[in-house]
């Protein structure tokens, strides 16, 4: 009759640290020079039967986290339980471009989530400063518009944040707070054009069906300005790598905002209200908002005197083949490959260093899928003498912008994007 | 007439289950996987229980790094403020203090801070229920975050297991038996304060 279920959280576990834990070696070690695909299979199958039993540990300080299994997903990184709050495990993105919507990572800010949603009955509500409302239901949406496919990255603006430093409060975040997935739906341009956005519109207001469990507390609504909603790229997207949203990720309708970080990708998306104002929201501000100036930054442990809301992604590229500590043959070529995305220009060069930063090579980019895509990059790699690498990867976007050398900081962890360095040992 | 029109529902029935079903028309329902982990026993872990529980789980507190006595403070106002915790200003500081003791860069207290003493084992079910924050979700009455208590009485009214089972349910917690939203596990409290409880809400009748 009561739903409880025990969950052995603090037994048995095994620990996985990531960096320099030597089983983690081993096994990587030999995940990499496996020529069995079988081998390699079996390998994963059983590694997957253990995994909920697991934790791993983030390379931060209290950076221990258990993998836990939520519905429709596989076991993913547990930030938080109530409001679920999962980070991708950061070997998934080697795996593909498109990250599995089972492997996609989770943010919510209030806990009274939708866990029961029934497709025929969910209606979306357009109304405001609009010449006719609507009230749209899920085939509506099907049949009425166009459908329209993207693929772009979504990002949590506080990705990363646990590698702050000096440390900052809120979500502590590695590097899995992102992915990269294929969105279909309609245009929010041809949905606003047939309701007629009034004259005077300032903004658009997106609310969803998750709720503050205190009336107290804001509920979570975001805006964009009108021009920006009307972009011909921000999707109301029914449909994630071509299956429905899971619900975690915003079943079944959720704002893309391509490019942008997601904040603004409001999930379980049930109501868009046009206002003839800037809104006012706690969520708008003062929460996500960064310092005002190109870096988005402050120096460590100051406050920013003027700030905007959040808004496009910055640069950023990872290596994705290596992990920190692995370690390679001497001389023996490998392939390292990563991933690169920006804001929605598109990523012009990759270039990749092997001896700490003293030396660039430029290296291959992979298929378009897309300006908001992850970009694929590889580049050969022999490490000629035994020792120490560090191993760093620094991307250029189409107009120019790049990554800094050094980190970044401003008070409420957003917008990492320095160039990353992964050290390895060459045996 | 009437065979044509047999026919007629026979077809439509065909198609329908041929591949008229649309998988999507299906309603999605999830379970959330219950919570099981509560606030290091220590001082003044009955009142953080009761406070931040109802909004959200232990880790929003366990996973930040260890910070110092300001950082807990600043998270604790940023709650009052602007989440609206309904925090009494007499709670404040030693919610901080247990914070900072258990999560911070301070050192684990050796004696027992300024928290109130263990008294002995209450017997009053309201000055319990206040005490381990079961009044923020739950009034005799009326729906507020939780059920009315007496919804729960008149729900377990005929069920000769209803003690036990709501008793479970405190010391567990979990959801789905009155909509969505997860009640925290209450493991701290004794078991002769969980039956003081459970009498009193199977008598709110």
């Amino acid at each position: 009759m009561f739903p409880y279920r025990p969950r052995r959280l603090t037994v048995g576990r095994m620990s996985k640290a990531h960096p320099g834990a030597a089983a983690g070696f081993s096994r990587r070690r030999f995940l990499q020079t496996a020529t069995l695909a079988g081998a390699g299979a079996l390998l994963a199958r059983n590694g997957g039967l253990a995994r909920a039993a697991e934790t791993v540990t983030l390379p931060f300080a209290n950076g221990r986290r258990e993998l836990v299994r939520f519905p429709q997903k596989r076991p993913l990184i547990l930030l938080t339980a109530r409001p679920p709050q999962l980070e991708t495990p950061f070997a998934v993105f080697n795996e593909g471009l498109l990250t599995p919507n089972d492997a996609f990572f989770v943010r919510y800010h209030l806990a009274h989530i939708p866990t029961e949603i029934d497709p025929q009955t969910f209606r979306l509500q357009i109304r405001g400063q609009v010449n006719h409302p609507l009230t749209l239901s899920l085939t509506d949406l099907r049949t009425q518009f166009e459908p329209v496919e993207i693929v772009a990255v979504n990002q949590c603006s506080g990705n990363s944040r646990g590698f702050f430093q000096p440390r900052v409060g809120g979500g502590q975040l590695g590097n899995g707070a992102m992915g990269n997935a294929r969105w279909k739906g309609v245009r929010l341009q041809a949905v606003l054009a047939k309701a007629g956005i009034a004259a005077g519109a300032r903004q658009v207001v997106f609310n969803g069906l998750d709720q503050s469990v205190l009336e107290k507390t804001p509920d979570f609504l975001k805006a964009l300005d009108v021009d920006q909603a009307r972009d011909e790229d921000v999707l109301l997207a029914y449909e994630m790598n071509g299956a429905d949203l899971p619900m975690l990720n915003g079943y079944p309708l959720r704002l893309v905002v391509p490019g942008h970080y997601g904040t603004y990708w409001v999930k379980h998306l049930h109501q868009i209200t046009v206002v003839d104002e800037t809104f006012k929201t706690f969520w708008m501000n003062p929460a996500y908002l960064i310092p005002d100036n190109d870096g988005a930054c402050v120096p460590p442990g100051t406050t920013p005197t003027r700030t905007r809301p959040i808004g496009r992604f910055n640069v950023r590229s990872f290596i994705t083949s290596l992990a920190e500590a692995d370690v390679v043959r001497t001389g023996h070529p490998i392939t390292v490959r990563g991933i690169a995305f920006d804001g929605g220009h598109g990523i012009q060069e990759i270039l990749f260093s092997e001896d700490d930063g003293h030396s660039w090579r430029a290296a291959e980019l992979g298929k378009d899928l897309g300006k908001y895509s992850f970009r694929e990059w590889t580049i050969p790699f022999t490490p000629r003498r035994t020792g120490a690498f560090a191993l760093r990867v620094k991307a250029t976007n189409r107009i120019g912008e790049s990554q800094p050398l050094e980190p970044l900081w401003n008070p409420a962890g957003y917008m990492r994007n320095v160039v990353e360095t992964v050290h390895i040992q060459a045996a | 007439m009437m065979r044509l029109l047999l026919f007629a529902v026979a077809i439509l029935i065909g198609v329908f289950l041929a591949g008229g079903v649309d998988q999507r028309a299906t309603p999605l329902k999830i379970d959330l996987p219950p919570e099981t982990t509560a606030f290091k026993p220590a001082p003044g872990a009955e009142l953080v229980n009761g406070q931040c529980l109802v909004c959200h789980s232990v880790e929003y507190v366990s996973s930040q790094p260890p910070m110092p006595r300001p950082f807990w403070s600043a998270a604790v106002k940023k709650m009052v403020d602007k989440y609206g915790a309904n925090v009494p200003p007499d709670q404040i500081d030693p919610i901080v203090d247990y914070l900072y003791h258990n999560y911070g860069d301070a050192p684990p207290p050796t004696t027992a801070p300024a928290a109130p003493a263990p008294a002995a084992p209450s017997t009053d079910p309201v000055q319990l229920g206040t005490k381990y924050g079961c009044l923020a979700c739950h009034n005799p009455t009326m729906k507020i975050i939780g059920p009315a208590l007496r919804e729960v009485a008149r729900k377990y009214q005929a069920d000769p297991e209803a003690a036990q089972k709501i008793a479970h349910q405190i010391r567990h917690g979990g959801s789905g038996q009155w909509g969505s939203i997860i009640m925290p596990p209450f493991p701290q409290i004794s078991d002769g304060e969980i039956q003081t409880l459970t009498d009193w809400i199977l008598r709110q009748k």
